[in-house]
């Protein structure tokens, strides 16, 4: 028995348009995420990003009363990039000075608030030095 | 020792470009000895390979620090398990592995099906060995395991969190999956080159694609579980990219599997087949990517190397030859059947695939959005938890309700009134007990609940399924209730085994809304005899002690635990510093309530030279549920994989009508 | 390293043969076609196909029916259209094949078509 044109085809271009309305629902509510940037590009900025660095010490204070201190340079930078930063919250097992971290917060007074419990650690396996005399 | 590493490496090398050259000459110029010739150099390919693997196995037993990859993964100290798990912990090793279980896979699949599809595996042998070209490329000039050193005294030991069982098993596992996608791949590659768009290439692949799923799938579940009780920050799961990385491919071969089914059963969806298969194997490459290149922000990160731009080019070219072969052979793939109805069988498996492939793509765009926007403007915006949580739950409750209605609705059309009828009893257990989870309070998060009467709903179904089959065997003259039962499973493996696949990710689905929506958390720093309360739970801080193990100081604080008057016992939560690594893990104290499936999570956040300390503790309802799904998975999985006589028979004969060879 | 050396290079040569052997095994064959399926055949194996898959969903429709998953009326409607296919598709391989069975198989399951 033939059809004219199948229904099927339709509700599946309808599902298709479902799906991507779904999308487009979620960016008209939620909007962006949070730019993640190096110390450097901190100065002056406002609202909330995600900062990408190393953290150099000496690390002070306790995250759960106060806050932990410390100070995040650009990976690869200068001294010139440091940020000081103030963070409360979990504090994850592999932090210390020297790691790369990564951390939510804002600008404020020159310090950077954290958001709590914000802070991922990288895994340090990508740290091994590059010895010197290796033969290829 | 090390020269017998790289010259194996060569020498495969060598291999598989011979293979891929004298293979594709061969089949394009139709030569039968050029190509035997071809498929013997695939074979040997993974012989030297394993030799190559031998070498780095021995050179790590033997701790011989020479080799700058044992030096950097390995100490003295270390306890000969991980030892050997440092074969894959480490950039170069991994790669190693990859062509290793790549060029297995390659040579078995290419032998176990060399006479049936004789004309097929000509093609097949070229992709293959493209593939294996690639990483024996990589292991060779940009990232050898066998790169020497004047030998330290010791070498720089493993991450403590790297030392326990999962992660022995989980990365081989994701190996097993990633490398096991190259199969139907390749074979899909194969069919299009050669212009044998039969069914072969499916027939033959199918049971690899479910094995690498189901590695795929169980090495996820492992890693979860890795960080549930190793990394112990309270989570499974944290969409981290590389986590991502192992999902995509794994939604889109669940897409697959499905879509399979209705070109077995009405000969449709061939061009989408070719389609999600290349799509698959190119998610896997591009997760290997992402692990690899440190292109983006993860804590899984293997090293920022100058290895990202290689595979980039390698899956630009994958997609773009794959790509041009569908286009080429698109007249051959067309099918004239149409889709009926709307509602029918077929389109329930074709809005699975595009929930499926709506959430695997949703999930791309969350990981690469970052680099996508640095490339544009000139900054990366990361994407948080509350946007994959978004996607999670808008494709994936209506996935799980499909899950239900898909295997109960007639093929081509189904009327309405069938409906009804069908899904009747289901559907009032579903309601009933989505009323009862409200009176219980599950109303606190309406996707937690929704997610619950949808689980109760699919549940149903299969209990249905499984008891009238049965009931039907029954009538047709079993002996025994649990005779029909067994003789319905073995007449019925895919089927019936597809269910229990089913059931173990209702179970999934329930443990992660339970975990994840209804659960609490309480943090308080306790001196030595105070205590917290939290969900119906008291725990008293009683003592601290620290103790000598091989490598590290434990610091336990131990903590009592009870339940309205009733003792549980205790739980230990610290700290463990490992002396030779100068790194502390922490070290959460679980306790799992064998009837509820529910956790009590306790983390020794921070512990004062007072003795006080701070614990954070969460509760986890029905969390362990997901680990028990993982059980079943593999349950279903294995009654779906195990060979099927009858079909055998059929498949053999069928090609004997044809002329083709009878043995495989 | 010397050992390491010598072993590498009875690798490499063993390679060499093992990829020779096809050649070297057969080096004046009748034939070095590949054997491959003509049109015939290959139309051949598309038309079993479609014969394995009409046999298969009359066989799928016949067990959703005895459990139940599919309504009398269901059945009905759709069992009629799916022996005419499988008939449809036994014809269509030709005159030259043993008699198969056009009804539904049962549930014994004897492998539908091929040799008995």
């Amino acid at each position: 028995m033939a059809r004219k044109a199948s229904p099927a085809r339709l509700v599946i271009a309808l599902s298709v348009a479902a799906v991507l309305a779904v999308f487009l629902l979620y960016t008209s509510i939620a909007g962006g995420g949070n730019p993640s940037i190096a110390p450097s590009a901190l100065q002056g900025r406002t609202g909330d990003v995600q900062l990408a660095g190393r953290v150099v010490g000496p690390v002070s204070g306790d995250a759960h009363s106060g806050g932990l201190r410390f100070r995040l340079e650009d990976i690869g930078g200068t001294a010139r990039s440091r940020v000081a930063v103030r963070y409360t919250g979990s504090v994850p097992d592999l932090f210390k000075a020297g790691r790369h971290i990564v951390i939510d917060g804002r600008l404020r007074n020159g310090v950077f608030v954290a958001e709590p419990g914000s802070m991922i650690t990288k895994c340090p396996s990508k740290y091994a030095p590059k010895q010197s005399g290796d033969s290829v | 020792m090390p020269e017998l590493g790289r010259a194996a490496l060569v020498v495969t090398l060598g291999l598989a470009v011979y293979a891929l050259l004298a293979g594709a000459a061969a089949a394009r110029l139709g030569r039968r000895r050029l190509a035997q010739s071809a498929q013997n150099a695939l074979i040997a390919a993974f012989f030297t390979t394993a030799i190559a693997s031998v070498v780095l196995v021995a050179a790590l037993l033997r701790h011989d620090f020479s080799f700058t990859y044992v030096a950097r993964t390995t100490s003295e100290a270390l306890p000969t398990p991980y030892t050997i798990s440092a074969f894959w912990g480490g950039q170069e090793g991994s790669l190693l592995l990859w062509l290793l279980v790549l060029t297995g896979f390659g040579a078995a699949a290419v032998r176990l099906n060399r006479r049936w599809a004789r004309d097929l595996i000509v093609w097949v042998v070229p992709v293959f060995a493209a593939v294996a070209t690639f990483f024996s490329f990589l292991v060779v000039a940009v990232a050898s395991p066998f790169v020497t050193q004047a030998a330290p005294p010791d070498g720089a030991g493993m991450t403590p969190s790297l030392q326990n069982p999962y992660m022995l098993a989980h990365p081989p596992l994701l190996y097993l999956g990633y490398v096991g996608l190259t199969v139907p791949f390749a074979f899909a590659l194969g069919a299009l080159l050669s212009g044998r768009l039969d069914e072969r290439w499916l027939i033959a692949t199918r049971r690899w694609t479910l094995f690498a799923w189901t590695a795929l799938g169980i090495g996820q579940l492992l890693g979860a579980h890795w960080a549930y009780v190793e990394v112990g920050w309270g989570g499974y799961y944290a969409w981290d990219p590389v986590e991502n990385a192992a999902l995509m491919p794994w939604l889109v071969a669940t897409a697959f599997l499905h879509s399979v089914m209705i070109q077995e059963k009405r000969g449709m969806l061939r061009v989408w087949n070719v389609l999600l298969v290349i799509l698959a194997f190119s998610l896997s490459l591009f997760g290997t990517f992402l692990t690899r290149s440190g292109v983006v922000n993860s804590i899984h990160s293997f090293t920022q190397s100058s290895i990202g731009p290689w595979f980039l080019a390698f899956i630009g070219l994958t997609v773009a030859v794959s790509l041009a072969l569908v286009f080429w052979r698109l007249p051959q793939l067309r099918s004239p059947t149409k889709l009926e109805s709307p509602i029918s069988r077929e389109a329930a498996f074709l809005y699975n695939n595009l929930l499926l492939l709506a959430l695997c793509l949703a999930i791309l765009w969350g990981v690469v959005y970052p680099m996508l926007s640095e490339a544009i403007r000139g900054e990366a915006v990361v994407l948080g938890r509350s946007y994959y949580d978004f996607f999670l739950r808008a494709f994936g409750l209506p996935l799980l309700l499909l899950m239900g209605i898909g295997p109960l609705i007639a093929w081509r059309r189904a009327s309405l009134r069938s409906l009804a009828t069908t899904f009747r009893w289901p559907t009032l257990v579903g309601l009933g007990a989505g009323v009862v989870l409200l009176v219980l309070g599950a109303g606190s998060s309406l996707p937690g609940l929704v997610a619950y009467t949808f689980s109760a709903f699919v549940f149903a179904t299969i209990v249905m399924e499984f008891v009238r089959g049965t009931r039907a065997r029954k009538a047709l003259g079993a002996a025994s209730w649990p005779g029909a039962f067994s003789s319905l499973m073995a007449r019925n493996r895919r089927r019936y085994g597809g269910y229990v696949v089913h059931a173990s990710i209702v179970l999934l689905a329930i443990g992660v809304a339970g975990s994840s929506a209804f659960d609490s958390v309480a943090e308080a720093k306790l001196s030595q005899g105070q205590s917290l309360a939290i969900s119906g739970y008291t725990l008293v801080y009683k003592s601290l002690d620290e103790r000598q193990s091989a490598n590290a100081t434990e610091i336990r604080a131990t903590l009592g635990v009870s339940r309205e008057s009733d003792d549980l016992g205790t739980l230990e939560a610290g700290k463990n510093a490992y002396t030779i690594e100068e790194q502390v893990s922490n070290e959460v104290g679980i306790r799992s309530d064998k009837l509820t499936g529910e956790d009590l999570f306790v983390i020794a956040e921070q512990i004062y030279p007072d003795g006080s300390v701070i614990f954070r503790v969460f509760v986890k309802p029905l969390v362990n549920l997901i680990w028990l799904a993982g059980l079943v998975f593999l349950l279903g999985s294995l009654v779906t994989l195990w060979p099927d006589r009858r079909e055998q028979r059929r498949l053999v004969a069928r090609a004997g009508e044809v002329g083709l060879p009878a043995t495989r | 390293m010397t050992i390491a050396l010598l072993l590498a290079a009875a690798l490499a040569v063993a390679c060499v043969i093992v990829v020779a052997l096809p050649f070297l095994s057969e080096p004046d064959p009748e034939t070095d076609a590949l054997d491959e399926l003509d049109e015939d055949e290959r139309r051949r194996l598309a038309l079993l196909e479609s014969r394995d898959r009409a046999l298969s969903a009359l066989k799928e429709l016949e067990f959703d029916h005895r459990t139940g998953t599919i309504t009398d009326d269901d059945y009905r409607g759709q069992v009629g259209r799916l022996r005419r296919e499988a008939a449809a598709a036994l014809q269509a391989l030709g005159p030259d094949i043993r008699p198969q069975r056009v009804e539904a198989p049962d549930e014994q399951g004897r492998p539908m078509g091929g040799r008995t």
